[in-house]
């Protein structure tokens, strides 16, 4: 049985959130701790920002859920209330289905994100290199990596940029087509721009111009992207050179005017020019937009783009949850027949098609036989089966009466080729 | 017309529809991959163009008697050519959906003509009026390119301008890479038509002694001449680009789509093959 006992930033406030980060991230031996809780047959943790989950393969999965949850309030400090209030618990498919749903970015924050992958992995790895996992849990993490690639493949969950940087260095790609060789001007210095220009620089673009009232603070900044700096005095001469423009400055009016922008057009060869505008109050008049070949953006504008991209998440999303459901189901069934029951049921059934197959193969010599004689064949024949199966089916009864049939449900299903 | 070349102009025919259904789907569901995909086979179509027209003037007598069917091949042979050439250069898969339409279109008229039917009289037929054709059809297709990719700009423009590309902005190809077509095409384009019509010239001058500027057709081509020379001057010397380059190059072809449909309806000139 699959459980999954976690909290995630939906259900806990920050602070509990930090106070099991920091109680998950101290401690040295927390795979181990886990495994030593009694009916703990694999497990695995993970703990990003966000949240903060335990992923099991149990016996007796309700007395192990809540043994998994007072562990984890232990080692948050959360209080009893918090606990009942944060933590939430999932069995069998229900917890599948959340792992595949957090590992394919359904269940992050920011729908989509492509880090929360990586995050599982990282957690399967150390898991891996404890030994904590085994067959239910191997399988479980690859499926749930499958599921996640196809989400991301097969959705356009993660198609388009929901950060105001990054839909302006996709549109700078949509007018400039390749960034390298694209040379950059900043103006001014907010934390904005940087990210903007970090990611345009990311993507190909050279060359970072940077344009301050004080050319103290532009040579600061010039000097961590290996650029030039320039003073505002100096901006006519820097438009004319480059192609993409990020303005943030605090100036209360326009820095960067229309009759600057057509000049230094006339300047360039009516070159593209791109402008971003993420300044408030604005810093480049709006006027420019109407010049031919100058496309500019102000916040508002990549704005509405943003919010456009994640109204068109959310619809993917919908997509993505029938394959997670899909792959659900898939796994289940596979958990399902590692019980022993079924194996057993399908190892009898496998043997006395082989047992069939070969008498009728003797069926000419056999047919020669007086009845009586058949008879005794058939006998001993049944008999020597039984007596062969009956060993491997004991054992497999008796251990799954103690609740540890898996591994050896799953050694007799791949001895007997039982999945073929 | 032997029934190597009857299955490979099929073959033809079939991946040039193949594509052009793939690039208007590629347009409708907003998914890049089918304009991808139907270059590939645009380009296996080009191939049985090609190996077409290779046949053909192997078979029968040669590049010098062209059949009206194999002028509107090489038509449509230049311009998937050309947009296939260019595709190595630049991104704009989605140029193909403006594109395979027109190839198509050239290919169909060329199954509707009979190959054995003769496009230059006999009398004139002769290498200078070949190299005069196949000058004046890559010249004229370059051209072809270059207002597609004017108008692909022009739509590609007004996304942007008004601030809401969406898919459809995402789907089609940038800005720089649609006027870097306009300019290349127009940059080959022109000097191409220049030496077509030279050879034209030089062969009337010869031939019928001072007779061609009163053909109708060769006044217009002068006409669409001078106005693809201004819009390269503009490029090179004035430094237009963009928008400007973009809505000209359109005007410049409908104005040469309106001239050469007048021509073959309404006037009587000796430059009427088909």
């Amino acid at each position: 049985m699959i459980v999954l006992v976690g909290l995630n930033h939906r259900t806990a406030p920050l602070a509990v959130r930090e106070r099991l980060f920091a109680g998950c991230q101290e401690e040295v031996n927390l795979l181990g701790d886990l495994r030593a809780i009694d009916g703990v047959r694999e497990v695995l943790h993970l703990y990003t920002c966000n949240r903060v989950e335990l992923v099991a393969s149990v016996d007796k999965a309700p007395v192990i859920m809540d043994a998994l949850k007072s562990f984890l309030a232990r080692y948050g400090g959360l209080t009893d209330n918090e606990a009942a209030s944060c933590l939430y618990g999932y069995r069998d498919e229900e917890a599948i289905k959340h792992l595949f749903r957090v590992t394919s970015s359904l269940d992050s924050l920011v729908v989509g994100e492509a880090q929360i992958l990586g995050q599982v992995k990282d957690a399967y790895r150390q898991a891996l290199a404890l030994n904590a996992t085994g067959i239910a849990l191997n399988r479980l993490m690859h499926r749930a990596f499958r599921t996640a690639k196809r989400v991301r493949t097969e959705t356009g969950i993660a198609a388009n940029p929901v950060s105001v940087s990054f839909a302006a260095v996709e549109l700078a790609k949509k007018i400039f087509g390749t960034l390298s060789g694209k040379k950059t001007l900043i103006i001014g210095a907010g934390e904005m721009a940087e990210l903007t220009c970090t990611h345009l620089i990311g993507n190909g673009a050279e060359e970072i111009t940077v344009a301050n009232r004080s050319l103290a603070q532009a040579e600061l900044l010039a000097e961590k992207y290996s650029g030039k700096a320039v003073g505002l005095d100096d901006l006519d001469e820097a438009l004319c050179d480059v192609d993409i423009v990020i303005s943030s400055t605090g100036a209360p009016s326009y820095i960067v005017t229309e009759d600057m922008v057509r000049h230094c057009l006339r300047k360039r060869k009516n070159r593209l020019l791109f402008l971003v505008d993420i300044a408030v109050p604005r810093d480049i008049d709006p006027a420019a937009d109407d010049i031919e070949n100058v496309y500019l953006y102000n916040i508002d504008n990549l704005q509405d783009i943003v919010d456009e991209n994640i109204k068109n998440r959310r619809r993917e999303s919908i997509k993505a949850e029938g394959i997670v459901q899909e792959e659900v189901a898939q796994y289940a069934s596979w958990l399902k027949e590692l019980e022993a029951v079924p194996t057993i049921v399908s190892l009898r059934s496998r043997v006395e098609g082989i047992v069939r197959m070969e008498m009728a193969k003797a069926e000419n010599w056999m047919s020669q036989l007086e009845s009586e004689d058949r008879e005794k064949v058939d006998a001993l024949v049944n008999g020597i089966v039984n007596k062969i199966l009956h060993a491997p089916m004991a054992v497999m009864k008796e251990e799954s009466a103690e609740f540890h049939s898996q591994d050896i449900v799953a050694a007799a299903r791949q001895l007997f080729r039982l999945d073929d | 017309m032997t029934s190597l070349e009857i299955t490979l102009f099929v073959l033809a025919l079939t991946g040039c529809t193949l594509a052009t259904v793939g690039y208007l789907l590629s347009l409708l569901v907003k998914k890049i991959v089918l304009a991808k995909a139907s270059t590939w086979i645009l380009a296996a179509g080009f191939v049985f163009l090609t190996l077409n027209l290779l046949l053909a003037a192997v078979h029968s007598s040669g590049w010098e008697n062209f059949g009206s069917r194999h002028f509107l091949s090489i038509y449509a042979w230049a311009i998937a050519g050309i947009y296939l050439g260019l595709q190595f250069k630049t991104k704009t898969r989605l140029l193909g959906t403006f594109i395979a339409p027109l190839i198509l279109l050239f290919l169909i008229a060329a199954a509707g003509q009979g190959s054995d039917k003769n496009l230059v009289p006999i009398q004139w037929q002769g290498w200078l009026t070949t190299v005069h054709l196949v000058l004046a059809i890559a010249g004229e297709a370059l051209f072809v390119l270059a207002s597609a990719a004017g108008a692909m700009f022009m739509i590609q423009n007004n996304l942007l301008k008004n601030k809401k590309p969406g898919k459809m902005g995402r789907l089609l190809p940038s800005l720089s890479d649609l006027d870097r077509i306009n300019h290349l095409g127009l940059l080959w384009g022109f000097p191409l038509l220049t030496l077509g019509m030279i050879g034209g010239t030089i062969y009337a001058a010869f031939v019928w002694g001072g007779l061609w500027p009163a053909d109708p057709k060769v006044i217009w081509s002068f006409a669409v001449w001078i106005v693809y020379g201004f819009l390269l001057h503009q490029r090179l010397a004035i430094g237009w680009k963009g928008a400007r380059m973009a809505v000209l190059s359109c005007v410049a072809f409908l104005l040469f789509l309106l001239s050469a449909l007048f021509i073959r309806f309404c006037v009587a000139t000796v430059h009427n093959f088909i």
